[in-house]
């Protein structure tokens, strides 16, 4: 298995791009990622891989013109290269009056995000675990899935003397099995570590799930209580990060927060923030311009606190970078890439349990936004939909499609789970959550599964 | 370069395997973005890397490096056949690929002008004129255009003796006007939306888009909207055009018949089909009018190739005829679970992706009439334009759409604007109920750049010709 290339190496290269002569300022972002993917399908492994790639992209300044030109020619003649297209492009272009310098040069904290044994995770050792995972179906039941393991190291240098560099690691087991009479259930998990992975509670949580959906019924659609398991509270933080909390689409009255700072958009029991320094999720000490990240109130208390920025965007509103930066060009703005919702006191059998008539929604499917300004998201439930009556799961019911504001749903949201779950839609990217109860809920139409 | 696949599928078998194919891929890109006549991004991209995939025992295996060197490339073999080794560990029917003569050959996608050597000033200058012309609308947001350039070479070689090089340059653009007042935000793009239309062929696609031309109306109907009244909720008789129907197709036929999620291979990431192996020949899955091709011959289509990754030729493959379902699209290894050939579908993104069955150019073959003769002979219906959003279940069977715009069709004639319009519906319902297909005149070959599958996760840039169609008793308007 590959080594971590090291900063040393890294400013090596990067030199060779930053003393670009004719321009007024280079910034060189690295990134190296190795890993494997071990997929299986009918209870069997179909698709295995394996890839590393390493690959700088270089961002060349003329006053307030800006290149950015990338590659995966890791070498000093590469970066060179890379940083010479850049600056033809720099050249030509017209200036950008919002372009706010590169970042200064700071200390960076210490940072603990890497496991040489996940990194060294080998394709026996997931089709292991795949096995496992498995075994737990029952008779008549099939797994597909995705055990995943994967190191990367990032790196920023610039003019300004900014270096930063931070190696991580990833590691991920999810899971559909499907069987007698329509079953299906889905289980995931995201760890730092491959040691933080049980494939067989994966595979039992999944494979509970698939035996208790067994022919589902119809249920006409309509606005219902729901429960929603932590993946399906993920979409819908998801969505917000996506629409909402940018500061650039808040600056540009697009986003469904713009106008609200400072005013309940959610229910009082609703608070999410930002952290990607916490252990409790997967995230990078630094953003993709090289400010160190930090913890960034969203919602307290159901109350919009503000958005995430960058130094673009910060200049644009007069705030402060968050330190949420994508690598350039980046169009889009700021992101937020580790979201939290603070935990709350209940758990999911006290929720279903206080439910006279609802419907508990394992996760959603191929959700879209349908208005961004109202937060109004459409999509489908899938593996495992229940219909709970007087306070207990009663039956499985066919998957609805919702189309549903997501600050509706947050400001009808009654109880909060006490656990927390982490799911992640890609590198670098997570979302920790709990379940939710909301009180109303808009399932539009439905399927025949 | 031929000689670093060849060395890779030698290194393969040496290693053990009993069949083995490379890719060396050498991609290139180049992006840029303005929004109200400031440079939001430009950017080139470059990589290039090599993917070895190996059978083992009847098991795959794949790895790939970005260092193709001949140690690097033995290492990687080495590791491609480690891994399919590893798969072994869970019993299954061996993989038997479906017989396939050797390829050898070259083929490059048709263009007049290579766009990555146009000057930079001359594209930035279009893109800056294009919003200049949107902005002079007054009550605009923001202008925004963007173009994007790809260039794709190929080397591909196997151990059945296949060897073939190719070359595809895809080129688009398209331009976006964005109006916000008062909580609501309304946005029109042309050609089409998410980057405009992206066509396997040169710089002559950008220069006769008509994005300068069409700036003033894209920008004026955008503003027009905020003060549209919504969408009404009804079953409705829906009209839609050519762009929103290359969506509707990719959506709820592309996908549902491509034959590794039939057989259940993509269950655990984008789902499965409501199509069964059993379907071909009997299921009416459409109205008489609907026929549906892939076809990956066309020129100008970003599904268009002379072999796919697995190095079997670019075949035009009927999918459904006069509404009954005939046949999916397919891989060598998912042919031979079925029975049958290859239909050529294979596709990899880009070197560090081991290739997946995704959609070549899935096409609705036209009919006869123009735009304005479908809406002409309708009394009373929804007419919508362009398309903003998307959804399906993971049996492909209920979707929902939302467009850019509508009109109300009275008597043959558009009406009232409406904004925020969506529709919804059941596949075969939906597609049972067409009972008009726009002819030739009106056919367009659409690229849709964004596909994404797999587990790592892939993104393929696939073609979908269309004409305009009419549906009756559709759902629209869902709040």
């Amino acid at each position: 298995m590959p080594d971590l290339i090291g900063p040393d190496r890294v400013r090596t290269v990067a030199d060779a791009a930053l003393e670009l002569p004719g321009v007024d300022g280079v910034e060189v972002l690295f990134m190296h990622e190795w890993g494997g993917l071990t997929r299986f399908a009918s209870s069997a492994i179909h698709q295995s891989t394996w890839r590393e790639d390493t690959g700088i992209r270089v961002r060349v300044i003329k006053g307030q013109r800006i290149g950015v030109a990338a590659s995966n020619d890791f070498s000093p003649t590469g970066a060179r290269r890379t940083a010479e297209s850049a600056r033809e492009m720099a050249e030509v272009v017209a200036p950008d009056p919002l372009f706010p310098g590169l970042t200064p040069r700071s200390t960076q904290p210490e940072w603990n995000g890497f496991d040489e044994v996940t990194a060294s995770t080998t394709p026996d050792s997931r089709s292991r675990g795949a096995a496992a995972l498995i075994a737990q179906c029952g008779p008549g039941f099939a797994a597909a899935g995705a055990f995943e393991t994967v190191a990367s190291e990032v790196a920023l240098a610039n003019t300004e003397g900014r270096f930063c560099w931070a190696p991580s690691t990833q590691a991920s087991l999810t899971t559909v099995i499907t069987g007698d009479g329509g079953g299906s259930g889905f289980a995931e998990t995201f760890h730092q570590r491959v040691g933080g992975i049980d494939p067989e509670a994966i595979g039992r949580r999944a494979a509970d799930k698939a035996t208790a959906s067994r022919s589902p019924k119809e249920l006409e659609p309509g606005r219902y209580t729901v429960v929603l398991e932590p993946s399906a509270v993920s979409t819908l933080v998801g969505f917000l990060a996506w629409i909402g909390f940018g500061g650039r689409a808040l600056a540009e009255n697009r986003s469904c927060f713009s106008g609200k700072q400072g005013e309940r958009v959610a229910a009082p029991a609703i608070s999410i923030f930002d952290d990607a320094t916490s252990p409790l999720t997967i995230g990078l000490p630094f953003d993709f311009e090289g400010t160190p990240r930090r913890r960034v109130e969203l919602i307290r208390n159901g109350v919009f606190e503000g958005g995430v920025y960058d130094r673009r965007t910060a200049k644009q509103t007069g705030k402060e970078t968050t330190g949420h930066a994508l690598p350039p060009p980046n169009p889009e703005g700021p992101f937020p890439l580790n979201l939290f919702m603070e935990p709350g006191e209940d758990s999911i059998e006290e929720m279903i349990a206080s439910t006279d008539r609802g419907v508990l929604v394992t996760r959603f499917h191929y959700s879209n936004v349908v208005h961004p300004v109202e937060s109004i998201i459409t999509g489908m439930t899938r593996d495992g939909t229940f219909l709970i009556e007087h306070g207990e799961v009663s039956s499985p019911v066919k998957n609805f499609r919702f189309t549903q504001s997501i600050l509706g749903a947050l400001q009808a949201t009654t109880m909060v789970g006490w656990d927390t779950e982490l799911a992640s839609e890609f590198f670098f990217s997570a979302s920790r959550v709990p379940a939710l109860k909301v009180e109303s809920f808009h399932f539009t139409g439905r399927s025949d599964h | 370069v031929l000689d670093v696949v060849k060395q890779a599928v030698d290194a393969a078998r040496t290693a053990g395997a009993s069949y083995a194919d490379a890719r060396f891929v050498r991609e290139e890109s180049e992006s840029l973005t303005v929004r109200n006549q400031v440079m939001e991004g430009i950017d080139r991209s470059s990589s290039q890397g090599v993917g070895i995939r190996v059978l083992v025992d009847g098991y795959w295996g794949f790895a790939a490096t970005a260092r193709a060197e001949g140690s690097e490339i033995e290492r990687t073999a080495k590791l491609a056949v480690e891994i399919a080794r590893a798969a072994s560990r869970l019993p299954r029917d061996p993989v038997r690929l479906a017989d396939l003569e050797p390829a050898i050959g070259t083929w490059s996608s048709p263009m007049q002008e290579d766009p990555f050597p146009v000057p930079l000033e001359e594209k930035v200058a279009l893109l800056m004129e294009a919003t200049r012309r949107m902005q002079q609308v007054k009550g605009l947001s923001f202008a925004e255009a963007g173009i994007d350039l790809f260039r794709v070479r190929t080397w591909f070689a196997s151990s059945e003796g296949s060897a073939t090089e190719q070359t595809v340059v895809h080129s688009g653009a398209g331009i976006d006007a964005t109006a916000i007042a008062d909580g609501e935000l309304q946005r029109r793009s042309y050609p089409n939306s998410f980057r405009g239309h992206i066509s396997a062929a040169g710089w002559e696609h950008i220069a006769k888009l008509g994005l300068l031309e069409e700036a003033e109306r894209t920008a004026t109907e955008a503003v027009q909207l905020l003060s549209a009244e919504e969408c009404p909720s009804e079953v409705a008789t829906l009209v839609l055009d050519s762009g929103q129907m290359e969506l509707q197709v990719h959506e709820s036929i592309g996908h549902a018949v491509e034959l590794d999620r039939v057989l259940g291979m993509e269950e655990s990431y984008a789902g499965s089909s409501f199509v069964s192996p059993g379907d071909r020949g009997r299921l009416r899955y459409a109205s008489e009018l609907v026929s549906i091709t892939a076809d990956a011959t066309m020129a100008g289509g970003l599904g268009s190739f002379g072999w796919d990754d697995e190095g079997v030729p670019a075949q035009r493959v009927p999918i459904i005829v006069d509404g009954i379902f005939r046949d999916f699209i397919s891989s060598r290894e998912t042919a031979g679970i079925v029975g049958g050939h290859s239909t050529g579908a294979m596709r990899a993104d880009g070197w560090a992706n081991l290739p997946l069955i995704r959609m070549t150019n899935i096409n609705l073959e036209p009919r006869e009439g123009s735009l304005a003769d479908i809406i002409g002979d309708t009394k009373d219906g929804i007419f919508m334009s362009t398309n903003q959003s998307w959804s399906i279940d993971d049996k492909r069977v209920n979707f929902q759409f939302g467009c850019e715009i509508a009109w109300r069709i009275k008597d043959g004639s558009l009406t009232e604007m409406y904004r925020n319009p969506n529709y919804t519906g059941i596949t075969t319902e939906f597609w049972g109920s067409c009972d008009a297909v726009g002819g030739r005149e009106e056919w367009t070959l659409w690229g849709t750049p964004n596909c994404g599958k797999g587990q790592p996760g892939q993104t393929a840039r696939v073609g979908h010709g269309t004409s305009p169609a009419r549906f009756r008793n559709v759902q629209v308007g869902v709040r």
